[in-house]
Parts: C-alpha cells; structure tokens; sequence
C-alpha cells in the first residue's frame, strides 16, 4: 500500500503488437478474420446508411413511397433546405460556443478536483469522493424542475451560458472518476522530484499532471463533448427563444403537428454530427496511441 | 498510499483550493437541486400552480398502488441489466478482433462507434422504420432466411416491446466500450503474453489470466458510465415508444417525465424520481466504495 | 460552501429557492418563487407557437405586417410538434415561476384547459366584445376553448376527421361508392381485405391514432347524446354501447382491417400509407391534403373523403379546435389582444393558408386544396364531438391508451375495457 505503483500498470507502456510468429498463418489468419468483421460492420452500419439514403432522396419521394424503398431520384437539396430550416447557423454557433466554453472548463475543474483526491493529502478525501462518485447515478430528470426555478431566478434561462452550470455539475462525477484514477497510477517520484525542485502543487498540476495524463484528458474531453453536443432535456427546459437554441432542440423544427419532414431530419442529423465524427477521427489517433505513450520521459 | 508524503509548506486546506471549483459547481447545481426535489416530493404540487400543500409521505404510500410502478421498476431492471452486459461483452469482443491481424482498423473503430454520437430522434426513426411489422427491413430479413415465422410485430406488443427497445441501446453503447478496450489492450505488454506462452499456458488461459486482469482500469470506466446510463434511462424509451404499448415499456425515468410535465402531478412524480434515485444509489454505492478505496496495486 | 465563487445574482437565486424548499414549516399554502406580479407594459411582444417550417414564415410575415402598423416589435418563436410532443410540457415550464410569451397557441379541450384552470390565461371576454369575436368567429369552436365558463381562449381552426381513401385502391377492390352505412363500410373493408389490401391505416404508438377509429365506433354505437354525456363522466360507461364499440374495435383488428402490429407504428409513418397505396384509407383531418397528398406530388384527384358514416342523427364527426390564449400576467394583453384580432381577420387568414379556419370568410381554397374545399362545402356546418385526447387530461387519456392496447392484444375483455374506462372517467369527473 505505499508510495509506488509497479511500472506495468502505469500508462508508460510503450506500444507492442502482440503478435505471433509464422507469417502465412497470419496473413491467412488476417484476411478471414478482415472478411468477418467487415460482415459485421455491415450489419452495424446499414442503420446508419439508411439515414444516409434519407437524407438523399427528395421528400415527396419519401412520403410517396416509404422509409425503405429505393429512392426515384436523388437529390442534395435537402441539406441546404436543413440548414434553413434547422436554423443551423444559429443553433451550430450556440452548440459550438457550449462546447469550446463549457467542455475545457469542465474537464480543467474536474481534473484539478481529481488532483486533489489523487495526490494531495486532502482532510475528508474520501468523504468527498464518495459524495462525488455518488453523482454518478443521480438522473438529470431528479433535478431539472429546481434547476429550472433556480435559474429562472436568477434570471440566466434561455441562455447558453446559463447551461453551463448545470452541464458542469452532471459531467463532473464521471470526468473525476476517471481523471484521478489515472492520476493514481503517476509515479510519485516524478512528483516528488518535481517538488524537490521546488514546483509548487499549482505548477506540478500543470507542467506535470496535466501533460501526463493526455490519452485520459482526451478521453474524458471526446465524451463530454459528445454529451455535451447532444445535450436534449435541459437545453429544451431552460432555452425559450430560437435565437438561443442548441442543435438537438432545433433539430424538433423537422416535426410538425401532422407530418415530419423527415428528408430534412435526416440530412440535418447528418449536418450535426459532422463535427463530433471529425472531432472523433481526429482525436481517436490519440485515445488509441495516447493511452500507450510515455511517462518516462518525465 | 499513493497521496504524499506529509505537506511541507502550506496547510491542509490547501488541496481545497482544487477540488472547490468543482465542488462547488456540483453543489450547485445538482446536490441542491436533488435535495429540493426530496422536498416537492413530500407536496401536492401540480407543477404549475403558484401554490401545493404538503402531504408528507402521501405520494409514496401511493407508488405501491400504482401498477405502473411496479412494470417501471422491472423494466428499469431488465433493461439496466441487458444494457450494462451486452455493450460490455460485445464491445470486449469487438476489441479483441480489432486488436488482432484485422485490416483497416481505423474505418472500422470508425463505424462501430458512429451509432454512439447519432442524436436520439434519430435512432427512434430509424429503428421504427426497420422495425415496421409488414414493410421493416427485420421481418422482410427473418422471411428471406427462412425465418418468417419469427416475424413479429416487434414493437406494437407488449411482451416484444421492450426488447426491441432495448436492441438499439446495445448498436449504439457498444462504442465506447470498445473503444476504450481497444486502447487497453494496446497497452498490455507483449512480455506479458510471452510470459505466458513459454509457461505453456492456453489462449484462452492467456485471455483470463493475462487480458483481463490488464484491462482492469478498463473495466471500472466502462462499467462506471453503463452504470450511468442504465440507471437513468428516459431518452431511449421516451423516442421510441413513449413507454406503449399501453404501459408495457414505461420506465421509472419516463413515469416520472409524465407525471411531472404532462399529468399535472410534480409531487408524485418527484417522488417516484427520488425512489428510483434512492435505488440507483443503493446499487451505486459498491462499485463507488470500490473506487473510493486505496487500491492495492 | 456554495457562495463564493458563485455571482450575487446567482447567490439570492439560491436563497430564495431555498426558502421555497425548506424554509417552509408544516403544513398548508407554500408558494413558488418568481413573482405574480404583471409584467409592466411595453412595446415588445412575445408569441410562442408549435407552427412548422412550413407554416412558420406566413406567420412571422403577417406579425411583422402588424407590427409595422402598429409600431410594436413581437418575436415569434416556435417548438413544433403534435400535441403529444414536447410543446405543452415547454410552455408550462415557462410559465412557472411568473414570465412566459404573451400569446401562445394551444389546443383546445384538455390540453387547453389547466391553463385556464391556472389562470395563467386572461380571461378574453371583453376582447370578444370589443372586436366581435363571437360574431365573426364560428360558435361551436368558440366553445372549444372556453373552460367553466371562461373564453380563456380564442379559436382559429377547427380541424375535423374524416375517411380519406385512395381511390385507386377503392376500385381495384370493386367499391364504386363511398359507404353512407356502417354496414357499408365493414363490407368495403370485407373487400379490400379479399382484394389483398388493408383497409385503414392507422398507428397506435402514442395511442391518439388509433383512438380515432374508437371514438368512431363510440359515436356509432352510442349515439351523440350518450357519447357527448359520457366524454363528461355523467354517464356510466360500463354498459352495452361501450362494449359493444370495444368489441367492434378489437373485430377491425381481428379481420385485419387494421394493419398488422397496429399498435406499435408511428402516426407520422403510418399517416402516408393510403398515399403510398399501402392502405385504402386512413382517418385524418383536412390537414392531410398539404402535408401527405400534396407533399407526396400526387395529384388530389386520385384521392377522395368522406364522413364516417354513424348511423346516427344528426350525423357528426370528430373534430378539434387551436387557438390562442393571452398571458394573464402578460403587461400588453390589449396590444397582444389588437395582435390576435389582426390574425383573425379573413384576410390574414388566407395569407397564413390556415386550411380550416373558424373565421368567417376563410374557407379553403378549392384551387390549390380541393378535398378541403369539399369538405368544407359539405360537412363545414356539421356538428362534431371533441376529439378523445382533448376530452380526457392528459393523465386519463394515457390511461385510456393503455386499455385500448390491452384489449387490442387480447389481454383485456370488451366488458372488462368498459368497466375499466368508467373507473378511470369517475375518479376524473369525482374530483
């Protein structure tokens, strides 16, 4: 139970492909297994391709002949009819401000909070833990009428950035809990070194934890900004005119009281999820070989 | 354990100035509004009148003759269970394939996660679509291998319903999962393997005794956010079904949104959110002790 | 622990919630925070509505007419959907706590009514008497959206349902002419059936789709006198008109007269199909001429509606009122008041396109809508009952939903669906 964590259970690992031997078996081996999870991955997607197709063809078409009929016609119309009408160059402004604001801070607090939990000898550490970790399992729904009064008195509805407290609170007992486990798993010699150096607990965070703790930043940064993106119930609660709403509440301008545009829907989701598949691809080079890359340089 | 050794410099208030930030945001914004909702509970309140009477312990003495509680409370059972396992293997599995000698990671890491950041409504379309008892692409597949009797009316009967629900919970969570599992396992030394391998040990042997106990960290992530999200599951249902037929697929997530915005009942829908709440506590709190004591590495 | 960082603002936010939550002692009168007091006047206006990308910008176009006329700035805004969707759980939360828009649109019955119940809509009263609402507007809708008494409420479309059919799957099942019977119309579903097609497309998620061909067979089997007595709970509803419209609705079931897995289709895909020649017919409202026929590009002439034949005299339909309402505490109830008289009038009416207006000159155009104009021409004067969703709350209606499923699964007995309903009506009507 003391000072160290053994090297094999730290993040600094360097990668390794755990492969065997005997190249033809491999190769074989490979292309069978290629073969059967390309199958699966078809089935996987084919939901999604249908959105795709949806998203496509023209909306008599769609209400003509079915969800799951080959389109007559096709057509790329939908998309700027989407931006229109999902009035997409407000709603992608306010998501966008939501995300660069709220995300970053969300992640910076939670991680000094798991800081303090992980390597600093905090009074009623584990008192605080428990209550946040606690927050894990409280439902968005148990608080959304007082969350509601609250702020209507304060006088911060139907404002973006009056989401973002709340948006906080809830993302903050899973970005801890993930944040001060790998915080956990640092050395502490690399800490202590750093003290003898005279680094002060403030600097030891930032040029020491921080960069360290990449792969789970990122991690914990691709999550929240993904619920964050599609945040649903409190945006639609807290958020009153159409110039403050966020993309999933806008995406409600598809419905009508007696039929829904569903062409436009589907080429509007796909408009709203360009960004988080980008944001994915981009950053899932980091997850992957961030989780394997070195503290041992420190 | 792992903290440091005692402070040098500074006192002990000093760790607060870190964790405050958060804490008081969390604070704010959810344990005191939790707790206000324990309040209303104990009230009449209709949710939309200025004034409500307390009634104590009313509402909840009401839950037991409810008999939409109780399909609720064994729907939030069924489904937190099915939906905690079934991301949780299949993303393990997945995992353990892109790991292996398979071409093209990227694109398929790519698609296996894609269903997980599609907002809901579009789910619900979707699956409606492909669910639809005469023209839905599931029923023409189960005719067209030979499986037509197995064609059901998925959706639209109680006993189907809410499996069919829950098919889609499972496409689009088992991302994540996979996606961290694929991070870990990259991660797991091949000495490791070797190790094992000269000891003459199995693959399978190796999966157990090598794989899994590596991918330990892995796993409380992973079951830390299924935790999360089969507890409190309203979204999935509420697009859906909307908890039909009839009552067949309410959960206690959905009972409560009707009650308090559509029924005119705040105080016995607080209440059913405090009594779920109170559950999903009760069987948080293990896995929450476990992450909350020192691990012995 | 919760101040510090957090602003002053914010901080008396907190306080003043708190004194709602726990500084109240025992027993009776506790009151939410967030003022009663009115609003002071100004020139600004708020509406807020569910009208769609389709609608949206006629509406917005003749608010802003009005405002250029009168020199007020009024914002429009709009969270669209069915009246099962997110608009009403929105518009309450708004309302609490003391602000809210100025004007909203609502549905009439039901839904409208906790709002008036509320009183968080003015009382309209003089506004009908200064601008002669009661004359220019039809009566029967008027009552829609009048509650004890109170015109809290004014109508602007009152939308009716009707059997709208797809004529070419009419005629390849041999039926020439539209059924004028009861009797009829279970015989063209009998040859629809043989001829390989469904007869009525209807989707039971959400229950209200579905519902429409009970309250129907309610109407048929019970009369209106009874069935108007018994949507109020002064009639009991265990007795034989009830189950006999029960077992009727299960027999369409049973003689799949109804799609397979009706109960669990979506109303939003399942209101297409007689256009796309997967049902015959469907129960729908002038609505659907725009939003299914027309938006599909097929031509109205391929397609045709009739009443749902009762049996019964005088003959009715089913039918529903929107309107608007006047926030009671909104500072500019007359300007919000001059707002509503300026929509009203038959000429903003007909630029907004409202297919089945209450005003008075506004019928549907028979160019661009024929099958609305028809039906306008010869059931616009004909009596209707509310509609079921808008005669129970919301609460009842769920419940109602839910013994119409059990008893379309077979889980439930016709007998046992009456007595269950007049549980549910009584403890509704008791209170």
């Amino acid at each position: 139970m003391t000072s160290v964590t053994p090297i094999t259970t730290t993040p600094a690992v360097a990668p390794s492909k755990t492969e065997r031997p005997s190249a033809k078996d491999t190769v074989r081996g490979g292309l069978v297994l290629t073969v059967v999870t390309g199958v699966v991955a078809v089935f996987w997607i084919s939901p999604l391709a249908l959105l795709v197709v949806t998203a496509i063809r023209p909306l008599s078409d769609f209400i003509g002949n079915g969800p799951l009929s080959w389109p007559s016609a096709f057509t790329w119309e939908n998309f700027s009819d989407a931006w229109d009408i999902g009035n997409f160059a407000t709603t992608y402004g306010n998501s966008a401000l939501l995300l660069i604001l709220k995300v970053p801070l969300g992640v910076l607090i939670s991680a000094m909070l798991g800081f303090a939990l992980a390597k600093l000898r905090m009074k009623f550490r584990r008192t605080v833990m428990f209550s946040v970790f606690l927050g894990l399992t409280i439902p968005i729904y148990i608080a959304i009428v007082p969350v509601f009064i609250m702020m209507r008195t304060a006088g911060a509805t139907d404002s973006v950035i009056g989401l973002i407290g709340p948006y906080l609170a809830f993302g903050i007992p899973f970005e801890v809990l993930v944040l001060q486990s790998f915080f956990r798993q640092l050395p502490n010699e690399i800490i202590e070194a750093a003290r003898v150096d005279g680094a002060g607990d403030w600097r030891i965070f930032w040029t020491i934890v921080l960069p360290l703790s990449a792969p789970a930043l990122v991690t914990v940064l691709i999550l929240d900004a993904v619920a964050t993106w599609n945040e649903f119930l409190f945006a639609l609660i807290l958020l009153n005119s159409d110039a403050n709403k966020t993309l999933p509440v806008g995406l409600l301008n598809f419905q009508g009281q007696f039929s829904n545009n569903t062409t436009g829907l589907a080429a509007g989701i796909l408009i709203a999820v360009v960004p988080i598949l980008l944001a994915y691809t981009l950053l899932q080079r980091w997850i992957v070989a961030g989780l394997t890359a070195g503290a041992t340089k420190g | 354990m792992t903290s440091l050794s005692p402070r040098r410099r500074g006192g002990r208030w000093r760790p607060w100035l870190f964790a405050l930030p958060a804490l008081t945001v969390y604070v704010v914004f959810l344990v005191y509004p939790a707790v206000s909702s324990l309040w209303f509970s104990f009230t009449d309140w209709d949710g939309l009148s200025p004034a409500y009477n307390v009634v104590g312990l009313d509402n909840y003495a009401r839950m037991l003759d409810d008999p939409v509680v109780l399909t609720a409370g064994k729907n939030n059972l069924i489904w937190s269970l099915v939906t905690i396992v079934f991301p949780v293997t299949i993303g393990l599995a997945l995992a353990l394939l892109l790991n292996g000698k398979v071409r093209a990671k990227p694109v398929l890491r790519l698609i296996f996660y894609a269903p997980g950041v599609l907002p809901l409504v579009s789910i619900a379309s979707i699956w409606g679509w492909l669910y639809n008892p005469q023209y839905g692409a599931i029923n023409s597949f189960l005719s067209l291998i030979g499986l037509g009797d197995l064609a059901q009316p998925w959706l639209g009967q109680d006993s189907t319903a809410l499996w069919a629900v829950m098919v889609p919970a499972v496409w689009l969570r088992t991302g994540f999962p996979m996606l961290l599992y694929v991070a870990a396992l990259q991660s797991i030394p091949a000495e490791l393997y070797e190790a094992a391998r000269v000891d003459g040990a199995s693959r399978w042997r190796q999966f157990w005794h090598v794989t899994m106990p590596s991918l330990r960290s892995a796993h409380y992530i992973v079951l830390a956010l299924s935790l999360i999200d089969s507890f409190k599951v309203f979204d999935m249902i509420y697009a859906m079904t909307y908890g039909g037929p009839g009552t067949a697929t309410q959960v206690m997530g959905t009972w409560m949104y009707a009650n308090v915005f559509q029924y005119y009942q705040a105080g016995y829908g607080t209440a059913i959110a405090v009594v779920i709440t109170l559950i999903a506590i009760a069987v948080g709190i293990p896995y929450v002790r476990s992450q909350t004591r020192e691990r012995a590495a | 622990m919760t101040g510090r960082s957090y602003t002053r603002r914010g901080f008396l936010a907190l306080s003043s919630v708190a004194v709602t939550g726990l500084g109240i002692s025992a027993c009776t009168g506790a009151s939410i925070s967030g003022g009663g007091a009115t609003a002071p006047a100004s020139n600004t206006l708020r509406l807020f509505t569910y009208e769609d990308d389709t609608t949206i910008g006629s509406l917005k176009a003749q608010v802003k007419k009005f405002d250029e006329q009168n020199g007020t700035t009024t914002t429009v805004d709009s969270l669209p959907g069915s009246g099962a969707a997110q608009y009403p759980d929105k518009l309450r939360t708004e309302l609490l706590g003391g602000s809210g828009p100025d004007i909203w649109r609502i549905w009439g019955g039901q839904i409208g009514a906790p709002f008036a119940k509320a009183k968080q809509a003015a009382d309209l009263a003089p506004y009908y008497q200064k601008y002669g609402w009661d004359s220019s507007i039809n009566t029967a809708a008027v009552q829609g959206m009048t509650f004890d008494g109170v015109k809290a409420g004014v109508p602007f479309t009152a939308r009716a349902l009707g059997a709208w059919y797809n004529k070419e799957l009419l005629a390849k099942a041999g039926v020439t002419d539209v059924p004028t019977t009861y009797a009829e119309l279970e015989e063209m579903n009998d040859k629809l059936v043989a001829a390989g097609i469904t007869p009525c497309g209807l989707g039971g998620k959400y229950g209200w789709h579905i519902m429409r061909l009970f309250e129907y067979l309610l109407e048929h089997t019970a009369g209106p006198e009874l069935h108007d007595r018994l949507l109020l709970g002064q009639d009991s509803w265990d007795r034989p008109e009830v189950i006999e419209a029960f077992t009727l609705f299960k027999k369409w079931q049973d003689k799949k007269w109804l799609p397979e897995g009706a109960l669990g289709l979506d109303p939003a895909d399942v209101g297409n199909w007689y256009v796309q020649g997967k049902v015959a017919y469907d129960i729908e409202g002038q609505w659907t001429e725009t939003a299914a026929i027309l938006a599909a590009e097929k031509d109205p002439k391929d397609f045709g509606v009739f009443q749902l034949p009762t049996d019964q005299s005088p003959a009715r339909h089913s039918g529903f009122v929107e309107g608007y309402m006047i926030n009671a505490r909104s500072g500019n109830k007359d300007k919000a008041a001059a707002l509503l008289d300026f929509l009203l009038t038959p000429e903003s009416q007909k630029a907004m396109q409202i297919g089945s207006s209450t005003v008075k000159g506004a019928e549907p155009d028979a160019e661009t809508t024929p099958l609305a104009a028809e039906w306008a021409e010869k059931y616009g004067d004909s009596p209707f009952y509310t509609i079921q969703d808008q005669a129970f709350p919301k609460k009842e209606a769920d419940q109602y939903f839910s013994i119409q499923s059990d008893l379309l699964q077979g889980s439930m007995t016709p007998a046992a669906a009456a007595e269950k309903m007049q549980e549910i009506v009584a403890a509704w009507a008791g209170n």
